[in-house]
């Protein structure tokens, strides 16, 4: 279960005076049950890397496999498998169309082909997913909403089509701190109920501190490393700076108290381990 | 001396599609000051935005008064004269270009007010210069990065000579790095060319730079004062489902515990120092 590049390279407008390799050389695989953060600045390739995972960039060379089926090939079940990996792009608010929040979540289920009573059941689901209740929501407009709740709705349509994979490319731009919060509460339980793998797209170090484990740094059109978060951002904090990224907050509180001399273990990552070694240097409860 | 712009318990309100009558703002009372780098921040749907329209007469009070350098934005007289003392950027960098080519994009402005075409070339220049992109001047905006093309969507504001800019999350769509060119351009305006910020932002760590934050909840202003008084609160902030800077937390978390620290502290280096004395 599983997605796997092998040796992708994609060139944006190839054959004219703006050609651009987008992506150099990647090969991954990413498993189902896995929360992969990829994160990297602007133009290093994060977003036509994820457009690959569920086919709808083609890569100019190398291949890409879901479930060990070649995309480029002949297989009957390409579109099956396609069909696997959700994809929910920037302001997913600004996709929404229908009349109704139902209606919009419905869309993709009926495409699919589900029965009417499915396709209910699945947008019922979706809803309770999101959080947004389903006698209150379903038949009112989208656009009455406010952006954080339209934004759930936009995510619903894609949690709908029950995908085995999901791509959230910057689920939280734009969104005050307790709309984060909120979409990320929806994302983690979806991610534990369902077993399924998350693919997320932030440049918030932050985020892939708290909610990843395993990250994806890009830069320059390839992957210039793969690992768990502590190991990303407790060892590789220069190459980091040299990929003019961030490292969380946290980090870099730890790093100015290890120097102004206060006896910290190495290893920590989240605000709580934080305090907690803070107050157990002092001599705190 | 009088301040820049003046709000008079600035009320709006509008009817919503069920027929509710919201208040968007109740009656806000702000002086901003001429030179002044201030921050407003506060939940999806506080009134940020709806202050931010009043601020260059985009939208009109419901009741109160807005004053901009002494002008009343209900006077109709002073439409244009308002406009060119308040200019406005958005979220979207992409919204916010016309044009093919950057200084272009940053004439289009004063083309449109008529200013003399003598006069055009040396006005995009010094903008440009302002925002740092003058070796961007015969660029295509739409291949720039994020950051650029709203330094550009900047210049063509600050090519009208405006004496306060309001910026309504100019970084929501940046990386952290054109997040970065973003605050140091807004520092190096004020300094320079001593022009007056409103920048409306859900970064912390922007406000953070600012010489006064305001806090708005409901339409609102429930807190104000200089970042370090206002972000030290941190179990307000956190009932307005807005997020403290992580230093803030950390000392309040401490102080909890019995450690006795400085009130204000915000910044990661203020509480190394507190720690490591």
């Amino acid at each position: 279960m599983s997605i796997r590049l092998e040796h992708v390279d994609f060139i944006y407008m190839q054959g004219t005076p703006y050609e651009k390799q987008a992506l150099s050389d990647v090969s991954l695989t990413i498993n189902k049950g896995e929360f992969v953060a990829v994160i990297g600045h602007t133009g290093s390739g994060k977003s036509t890397m994820v457009q690959h995972l569920n086919g709808l960039l083609q890569p100019s060379k190398g291949k890409v496999f879901i479930e060990d089926v070649d995309l480029a090939g002949k297989a009957p079940n390409i579109k099956a498998c396609k069909q696997k990996v959700g994809m929910v792009f920037q302001y997913p608010e600004h996709q929404i169309f229908a009349e109704t929040v139902f209606e919009d979540i419905a869309f993709g289920p009926r495409n699919k082909g589900m029965s009417e009573a499915e396709v209910e059941q699945q947008v019922h689901e979706a809803m309770d997913f999101v959080g947004l209740d389903y006698e209150t929501y379903a038949k009112r407009s989208p656009f009455q909403l406010s952006g954080g709740q339209m934004r759930r709705v936009a995510i619903a349509g894609v949690v709908a089509m029950k995908p085995d994979y999901l791509i959230l490319d910057e689920p939280s731009a734009g969104l005050d701190p307790g709309a984060k919060e909120a979409i990320f509460e929806r994302i983690m339980k979806l991610y534990q109920a369902r077993k399924i793998a998350i693919i997320l797209v932030t440049h918030s170090m932050e985020e892939a501190a708290r909610y990843a484990n395993r990250i994806l740094v890009l830069s320059k059109s390839r992957i210039l490393m793969d690992g768990t978060p502590r190991e990303i951002f407790l060892h590789h904090r220069d190459e980091l700076r040299q990929a003019s990224l961030d490292i969380p907050q946290t980090v870099q509180l730890v790093e100015l108290l290890r120097q102004g001399g206060l006896k910290l273990p190495e290893g920590l990552l989240t605000e709580p381990a934080v305090v907690a070694a803070i107050k157990k240097v002092r001599g705190l409860h | 001396m009088q301040p820049l712009i003046e709000l008079q318990d600035l009320t709006h309100a509008y009817t919503d599609a069920e027929n509710n009558q919201v208040l968007a703002l109740q009656k806000l009372n702000l002086q901003i000051e001429q030179g002044e780098f201030l921050a407003v921040i506060g939940a999806n749907g506080c009134g940020k935005s709806t202050l931010a329209k009043h601020l260059n007469a985009l939208l009109l009070p419901t009741g109160g008064k807005c004053l901009v350098n002494g002008m009343d934005t209900q006077d109709e007289s002073h439409l244009w004269d308002i406009r060119q003392t308040v200019g406005m950027v958005f979220q979207n960098p992409d919204n916010q270009i016309v044009a093919a080519v950057v200084e272009e994009d940053v004439a289009f402005g004063l083309e449109n007010i008529g200013v003399p075409h003598a006069e055009i070339r040396p006005r995009v220049e010094t903008a440009l210069k302002a925002v740092d992109m003058s070796a961007y001047a015969l660029h295509a905006p739409h291949l720039l990065s994020g950051g650029q093309k709203q330094r550009v969507a900047i210049a063509g504001v600050v090519a009208l000579e405006p004496r306060c800019i309001v910026m309504d999350e100019p970084t929501a769509m940046l990386d952290p790095l054109g997040r970065k060119e973003i605050m140091a351009t807004v520092k190096k305006l004020q300094r320079e060319k001593q022009i007056t910020f409103v920048y409306i932002t859900h970064y912390m760590n922007e406000a953070m730079q600012a010489d006064r934050v305001i806090v708005m909840d409901h339409g609102q202003i429930v807190m104000q004062g200089k970042p370090a008084e206002v972000f030290s609160r941190v179990a307000e902030l956190q009932t307005l489902h807005l997020e403290a800077p992580l230093a803030a937390t950390v000392a309040a978390d401490l102080r909890h515990a019995g450690l006795s620290l400085p009130r204000d502290i915000i910044t990661n280096e203020e509480l190394a120092a507190a720690l490591c004395r």
